[in-house]
Formats: C-alpha cells, sequence, structure tokens
C-alpha cells in the first residue's frame, strides 16, 4: 500500500515538471518553420542524378544552410541544377538558388524564392541574442530536434528527442547524445525551445551481425544517414552564418600548400617530448607553394600556429580538422606563423608563411564534353600534378574526366582519370588546344581513327581510337 | 612392334624420368616466419641427378625439397623411394626452377633413375598429340593426352609466379590435356616420350586450357642456372606495345618495327632521349617487328640477353626521322625485393623495389614494404599495417634491408622504443616500436 503511494507520488511529480517546462507541441510549431527540404540535380554527361538534402533556414532573406556532404566535392557547381525547396510536411515547392561553398563550415548556401520567405523563419530567432553566449547543454540534460521524412512522405516533420552523453571537440565543440537527435543538417533545441547546435553527419556505429546458420558474430559498423546524434554546439554555428559564399566557387580561399598532414599518436608524442600538445607531420611540402616559398620542407612537425601550440585533440586525427579550419579562417595575402620541428633537431623554429591563392580546384576546372567520341576532357589542374606526382611544369595534357560506356575511346581503352598526353602524336598543350583538336576531330565525319597517347599509373600507351 | 596398346619405348622410359617434388617454404606474409608446404612435378634431365621443374614450385624460398623417384621399369606406375634434393636456381620469368638431387643419398641407398630426352617444341604443329605426366592433386604420376592447341601463346603477368613477373620474354605452348594444380613442372611430351614442354599453368574452371613453357625456352634457361644459380638479363626500361592497324598512323610498311608504349621514369632508355610513340625499327641492326602480341617476347628476349652494361645500338623513327639511339643496358630487377621478417616486432617486410617505387610513386627506391603484421605485436600496436613504406628507423634512411636489420639487431640486444617512420598513400607518419 505504501509502496503505491510512492508511486502515485513520483508520477504526479514527473508530470508536474513536464508542465513546468515550456510547452513542447508548441515550440514544435515554431522551429518546424526554420527546416526545409531541398532537393536538387546533378547532371553529368549522359545522366541526371537526383539528389535531396535537409537544409536550415538562416535568415529572412530565404537563405538555407546544408551540410557539407550534401555535394560530392568532385562536382562542379555549374552541374547542379533545379533547387526546389520544401517546407516541412509540404508536397509543393519552390524554386531556389546555389550560392556556393563555404570552405571553413563545408555549408551549402541556397535560397529559396521570394514567395516563400515568408513562411520560414530563421534558425536565429530562437538563439539567444547576438553578443551573449549560448546555453551549453549539461551532461544527461533531455534535448530535442527535427527529423524530416521522405519525399512520398512530404517531407513530415518529426520529433527525435535524446540526453547528451559527452561534449567534445571535434575540433569544433560538439554534442554526442544517446541516440539520433535530428536530421543532418537540422537545428537541435533545448526544453525551453533555445537553438543548442546544428546536427552534422552521424558516426558509425557498430554492430555484431549474427546470421542463423552461423553462430559466429562478425562486427559491421552502421551509419544513419538519416539521422544523427551528433551536433556541433551554437556558437559553433551562429558567428559563421555570415559567411555567405561571395561567388559560386566560395574564393577566395587561402592557401598553406603542406600536403598529408598526419596527427602524432599519443606514444611518438611521448618519445618526442610533445605529449602535452597536438602536432602533425607535413608528408610533402607543395612545389611553388607558399610553404615551399617559406621554407617549410618535407617531414617538418607543426606544432604551433601564430605562436600558440597546437591543441591536444581526442583522437589525435582531429587535429588535422583543427589545422585546415585555422586556415580556411584566414585570407590569401595573411602572413600565418608556423613553428616547426625539423629531423632530429628539437630546437623549434618559426617559419612566417604569406597564404596564396588556392589554386584552381578540380571542381573549378574547365570542362568539355564530346559526344560522338565519348569522353568529357578537363583542364589539368594543380591538383592533378600533386596527385600524379609531377612537377607543374611538366603538367601539360588534360584528363579524361568522364569516358563514356561502349564509346569509341572506352573500345580503345581509355579509363576515366586517364591524363592525355598527345592527340595524333603531338603534344596536347593545354585544355584550349585539346578541346579545339577534339572539336576539330569529332566534326570531321570523314575521320577513320585517331591516336591518345594516354597515361595511367606512371605508363603511358598509345591507343587508337577507331570512328568508323 | 611395341604390343598392342603398349606406348613407345621412349614414352616408358620417360614415366621412369618424371618425379614427385615436395616443397617446403618459408613464408614471410604474416609478421613472422611461417613454413608452408606444397606438391608439385618434374622431370629428370640427366644422370647427374639435374631435375627441371617450375620456379612456382620450387622457388629460392625452399627449405627442404624431397623427390619421389618412379621405381625402375614400374608398368604399373606406383611410387618409389623418396629423397632429398636442392636447389640449383630458379627464374620466375619464364616460371623454370632447377633443382639436383641429392646423390649421395642415392649412391648410399643403391637407387637408380632414368632421365628423359628434350625433344624439340618447334616444331610441334597444332593438332599433335601430347601427353601430361605429373602429379595433379597429389596423384603421383598421372598421364593425360591432348593436343597442342596453340604453338605460341602470348601470356604475360606482372605478378603470375608468388608475386614475380612471367611471360616477358617467351610465349607458352596451349594445350588441352588435362592440367591441374600439382601437374606444375611436369613434362609434356609427344607420342616418342620425348620433353617438348613443362606444364606450369591453366585456367581454373575452364575446360582444358592448359600451357606449358617451350622446351626451346627451357634449354637456354637450364644451361644458364647451372653455369650461374641464376639468369642474368638486360633492362633498358621500354614498355612495347603491338603496331597492329597503327602502320599508317606511324607512315610504316606492314611488319615493321615495334612500338614503344612507354618509357620508365629514370631507366635507360629514358634517359638517352626514348619517348612513348617512339618506334623502334632496329636493335644492333637487327630489324624487329612486333605486329602482333606474340612477337613482343621475342624482342623483349633479345634486349633482355644482350650483357649487362653493353651499348645497344636503337634505331628509332620517331615522325619523319629515324636516328640511333645508343642505350647502355643495366642489370633486370624483379618487382619483389628481398623478404625478411622481425619476429619480436611482429613484422615482416620487402625491400623496395623499383617497381614498387614506381607503382606506389615513392621518390626513390628508399624503404622497406610491410607485408605482414602479427596481431597484438609491437608493430601492430604501433599501427602499422601491411601496404606501409617504413623509410626511416630511429631517424635513418632504410636504402638497404641490412639497415634495418642492423636496428633489429640492437632492438633485440637491448630493447628499447624505436622510431619508424612510414608513408602510406603518400602520407607521413611516425610510429614506435615498444619494447
Amino acid at each position: 500500500m505504501k509502496f503505491r503511494l510512492v508511486l502515485t507520488l513520483l508520477l504526479v511529480r514527473s508530470a508536474a515538471a513536464v508542465a513546468g517546462a515550456a510547452d513542447i507541441p508548441a515550440l514544435w510549431a515554431e522551429r518546424v518553420k526554420a527546416v526545409v527540404a531541398v532537393e536538387f540535380y546533378v547532371e553529368t554527361e549522359t545522366d541526371r542524378h537526383p539528389a535531396l538534402s535537409y537544409g536550415t533556414v538562416i535568415d529572412r532573406n530565404g537563405t538555407i544552410i546544408l551540410p557539407s556532404a550534401a555535394v560530392d566535392p568532385r562536382v562542379s557547381a555549374d552541374q547542379l541544377k533545379d533547387f526546389k525547396i520544401h517546407r516541412a510536411g509540404e508536397s509543393s515547392s519552390v524554386p531556389g538558388e546555389y550560392l556556393g561553398q563555404d570552405n571553413l563550415t563545408g555549408w551549402h548556401f541556397v535560397r529559396a524564392d521570394a514567395s516563400l520567405r515568408g513562411e520560414l523563419t530563421p534558425i536565429t530567432d530562437f538563439a539567444v541574442k547576438s553578443g551573449t553566449t549560448s546555453p551549453v547543454p549539461a551532461l544527461a540534460e533531455e534535448v530535442w530536434g527535427i527529423g524530416l521524412r521522405g519525399k512520398d512522405e512530404d517531407f513530415m516533420p518529426y520529433i527525435l528527442v535524446s540526453r547528451i552523453g559527452l561534449i567534445q571537440s571535434l575540433p569544433q565543440r560538439s554534442a554526442i547524445a544517446l541516440h539520433e537527435v535530428a536530421a543532418p543538417g537540422l537545428p537541435v533545441f533545448n526544453n525551453e525551445g533555445v537553438f543548442l547546435g546544428l546536427a552534422t553527419s552521424s558516426f558509425g556505429q557498430s554492430y555484431l551481425q549474427f546470421s542463423r546458420p552461423e553462430r559466429g558474430a562478425v562486427p559491421v559498423v552502421l551509419v544513419n544517414v538519416e539521422e544523427s546524434s551528433v551536433f556541433p554546439l551554437a556558437d559553433e554555428v551562429l558567428p559563421y552564418l555570415n559567411r555567405i559564399p561571395k561567388n559560386v566557387d566560395g574564393r577566395p580561399l587561402a592557401w598553406l600548400g603542406a600536403y598529408g598532414l598526419e596527427p602524432i599518436d599519443p606514444d611518438v608524442a611521448q618519445f618526442m617530448k610533445l605529449e602535452t600538445q597536438g602536432a602533425l607531420v607535413i608528408s610533402e611540402v607543395l612545389e611553388g607553394s607558399p610553404a615551399e616559398k617559406a621554407g617549410l620542407k618535407d617531414h617538418d612537425i607543426i606544432v604551433a600556429l601564430d605562436g600558440r601550440p597546437l591543441p591536444r585533440l581526442k583522437p589525435a586525427s582531429v587535429v588535422v580538422s583543427y589545422v585546415d579550419r585555422e586556415l580556411a579562417k584566414r585570407q590569401p595575402g595573411d602572413t600565418l606563423a608556423v613553428t616547426v620541428v625539423r629531423g632530429t633537431q628539437s630546437e623549434r623554429q618559426e617559419v612566417k608563411v604569406l597564404l596564396g591563392d588556392e589554386p584552381k580546384l578540380i571542381r573549378e576546372a574547365g570542362r568539355k564534353y564530346f559526344d560522338r567520341l565519348g569522353l568529357t576532357v578537363r583542364e589539368f589542374v594543380y591538383g592533378d600534378a600533386v596527385s600524379l606526382r609531377v612537377k607543374t611544369s611538366e603538367a601539360t595534357g588534360v584528363i579524361a574526366h568522364f569516358v563514356k560506356p561502349n564509346s569509341p575511346v572506352a573500345i580503345a581503352g581509355l579509363h576515366t582519370d586517364d591524363w592525355i598526353k598527345e592527340i595524333d602524336g603531338v603534344e596536347v598543350g593545354n585544355f584550349d588546344m585539346a578541346v579545339a583538336r577534339l572539336a576539330a576531330i569529332e566534326a570531321d565525319r570523314d575521320r577513320a581513327e585517331f591516336v591518345i597517347l594516354a597515361s595511367r599509373g606512371g605508363q603511358t600507351a598509345v591507343l587508337r581510337i577507331k570512328l568508323k | 612392334m611395341p604390343a598392342r596398346g603398349a606406348m613407345s619405348r621412349g614414352f616408358t622410359q620417360l614415366l621412369d624420368a618424371v618425379v614427385r617434388i615436395d616443397v617446403r617454404e618459408v613464408t614471410f606474409e604474416d609478421g613472422g616466419k611461417r613454413f608452408e608446404a606444397s606438391i608439385g612435378s618434374g622431370v629428370i634431365l640427366s644422370a647427374d641427378g639435374l631435375v627441371l621443374t617450375n620456379a612456382h614450385v620450387a622457388s629460392r624460398r625452399a627449405v627442404e625439397i624431397n623427390i619421389t623417384l618412379p621405381k625402375p621399369d614400374n608398368k604399373n606406375l606406383t611410387p618409389g623411394e623418396t629423397v632429398g634434393a636442392k636447389l640449383v636456381g630458379w627464374d620466375h620469368w619464364t616460371d623454370l626452377a632447377l633443382l639436383r638431387i641429392d646423390l649421395d643419398e642415392v649412391k648410399r641407398r643403391g637407387l637408380k633413375f632414368a632421365h628423359a630426352e628434350l625433344g624439340d617444341s618447334d616444331k610441334l604443329f597444332p593438332g599433335e598429340t601430347v601427353y601430361a605426366v605429373g602429379t595433379p592433386y597429389g596423384l603421383t604420376r598421372t598421364v593425360t593426352r591432348g593436343i597442342i592447341s596453340n604453338t605460341n601463346r602470348y601470356f604475360e603477368d606482372d605478378t603470375g609466379v608468388d608475386g614475380y613477373e612471367t611471360g616477358s620474354f617467351n610465349t607458352w605452348l596451349q594445350t588441352d590435356a588435362a592440367i591441374n594444380p600439382g601437374n606444375s613442372g611436369g613434362p609434356l611430351v609427344t607420342e616418342d616420350g620425348k620433353v617438348v614442354g613443362i606444364n606450369s599453368r591453366a585456367y581454373l574452371g575452364a575446360d582444358n586450357l592448359g600451357f606449358a613453357i617451350p622446351v626451346s625456352t627451357a634449354r637456354r634457361i637450364v644451361a644458364a642456372l647451372v653455369q650461374d644459380g641464376a639468369v642474368t638479363r638486360s633492362y633498358i626500361g621500354l614498355v612495347p606495345g603491338v603496331l597492329r592497324d597503327l602502320e599508317s598512323f606511324y607512315s610504316l610498311a606492314v611488319d615493321t618495327g615495334m612500338l614503344i608504349n612507354s618509357v620508365e621514369a629514370g631507366s635507360p632508355a629514358a634517359r638517352t632521349g626514348l619517348r612513348a610513340g617512339d618506334i623502334l625499327l632496329a636493335i644492333n641492326d637487327q630489324k624487329v617487328d612486333g605486329r602482333f602480341p606474340e612477337q613482343l617476347p621475342s624482342i623483349q628476349n633479345l634486349i633482355a640477353s644482350q650483357p649487362v652494361g653493353a651499348t645497344l645500338k636503337l634505331t628509332v623513327k620517331r615522325g619523319g626521322d629515324t636516328r640511333d639511339y645508343p642505350v647502355v643496358t643495366e642489370k633486370l630487377e624483379s618487382r619483389v625485393g628481398e623478404q625478411w621478417a622481425f619476429e619480436k616486432w611482429g613484422l615482416s617486410v620487402r625491400k623496395v623495389s623499383r617497381t614498387d617505387a614506381r607503382e606506389g610513386q615513392l621518390s626513390d627506391d628508399t624503404g622497406v614494404l610491410v607485408i605482414g603484421v602479427q596481431s597484438g605485436f609491437p608493430a601492430d600496436v604501433a599501427g602499422l599495417t601491411r601496404g606501409d613504406v617504413i623509410t626511416k628507423i630511429n631517424q635513418q634512411p632504410i636504402t638497404t634491408l641490412e639497415v634495418i636489420k642492423n636496428a633489429y639487431d640492437d632492438y633485440d640486444a637491448k630493447p628499447a622504443p624505436t622510431l619508424l617512420e612510414a608513408q602510406r598513400f603518400r602520407r607521413v607518419s611516425l610510429y614506435i616500436l615498444k619494447p
């Protein structure tokens, strides 16, 4: 009897606790207006692939941010077509415009057509006033966020509730909830409805896979792509909402030219007496880069930037993101002081690097598709010289960016990513020369064949392409 | 006249010269030394006990070789006595190895053996009846019959013999006589019992597509292995291509020249200025014809059989110009460097070869490639994995295998944390091996 009484009391108390907090359904109804589903197409030479991402509204101009994973980094901005913005739970959509990607946050920015703007509420309406610090959820605090169903269910919003398990620097201060708390790219709130952070891509989770006939279990990692349990905190989001790209390529981009930054694991750090801080090995200092001009060398170990030791972050690989972000915060023309340990010398030296402009990226390179020949050639960019390990002075030719299956060039043996060095026995030179030559071949209906010298994996081959 | 159903006297004698070979060899793939046993076939070539087999049956890693001799005059093909043997030499390029039977043991035990006679593989014709003799799946002295399906099959494989290259310098006989695992190293013979090939490979899952090294190739290799224990070849760094259908593009007469598809960076051919797309017309005034793939191995062999360090005159056509290029040959190296295991580290490695360096985009052939780590041992705990290239140990560049062997000896004598620098896909990381 006594037992039952206690139980009743407990029930009453917990009901009171909920009633004492804000009214979640009411908060929900307002905050759902800050999320949208964004549909678009990625257009390739022969196909159009539909893509879908979820985004959060950041201002009254209908600007929306999508997580970085929304777009494949190899895809160029002009391949992204037909953006459509859906409000949560709405089958109808309005057109959107792609504004580009911000290098620091990785966010893609999209702007919704003016007709929808009145229906949307920016996430900033639910954040603390600018200038004040956003609340950091406490360990075990209950938090909630928004998920969206698929297109066939009109992107119906639903609530996800979880508790905070851990707060970690990744390198942004991020909360990791006990289970999924929002769709990637969508906001998380506390029970007062205050914006706490924006969910990123989820972590993989290990499961054991059993099958009926075999009793042993194999661990498999599963990733929930529709919902995430990780969200960088509001103070890692709100200050960056103004980083709307000035152009679709997201330039200017600061460039250091230190390739393959690899973290030092705790054992090595201890051996090198660097256990209290982070450190990164530079695998290669790139030719002609600001790093090379400033005198950085291959295998230098970076220990500080602008006099500040690299933080000791866990896992150690997060230090790489930390340095990438430090670079992304800077502009070409800025000076960055890089402190390194070199070889056996335990002495540190500071190298002042005048950051340059990032060379043209693959996604910005010129491309041209030749339907009859069956390939897209792409301008040879700095990144190609790096990945093929050739000197930029030797970097002539073009890259076979796409090879159409069963086309004349495919039958002759050309593969995607082959490096085309000669056409008809003549060196290709630059992109424009390659395009002019291939255009002439494509236009010449009497042409029976042509010959390409292509390089793959450090070996070349003469390919004869039969046109009739 | 032989009796009804009987084979020729020569064939019966051949059966007495075919042996089963049991090999135990050391392997380094798992982070330590392991032993692996396998069975193959072989044919006795001479009264002084030379046995010819495949390089993939008995290699330099063999630690124990046993040969099961046939019982002399044994019409029922039951196996006879087993004696020891030693490797004389091997040549993975042609997939041939030469063994010598322990003659002291033979004498001590009063054993006898016959030897086979070699035929002329150049005279074979498609459709000619041939027999394969060997030990398929351990079934000692199995005879199968078929015909010559092709006398000149081109088959090149960069990793075809235990990870080593094969087939660049010879073509193969193709037969439909059943060839199964264990037949390797056994002879392919004509009806008179004369050896025309050494069976070496077959397409598994296909119906009777078997391949044998022609005895014309084997004669040369045997002579070199008897003399030097190895076949020394020359290298200039040309990768050939076929000219078929390209003659008009290069303004060439048909059946003239060999296309240079690729020139390996840093090779003698690259240094003298040869380029991909050049046409090689002659080597030391000897004209070459590489119109079809089957013709490439003999051209490659012509280059390979020049003395190391010799200056070759290559006549090369580029566009409208034809001129001679002098090329000084270098010694041909295999893609697989020397292997070793550091047991206390749980780490097995092989020396980075020129081919490894080229394919892995390494700046040079400094370093050792990790081919195995043993779970829970220092190399594994430090985070090294198969495929990593260790370039420095305690800040010292690993220019030879000796450098890391010496460091291991120091560690073995007095274990202390050891710093390694290694690359994985060109990304450099540091590792500590902790006692």
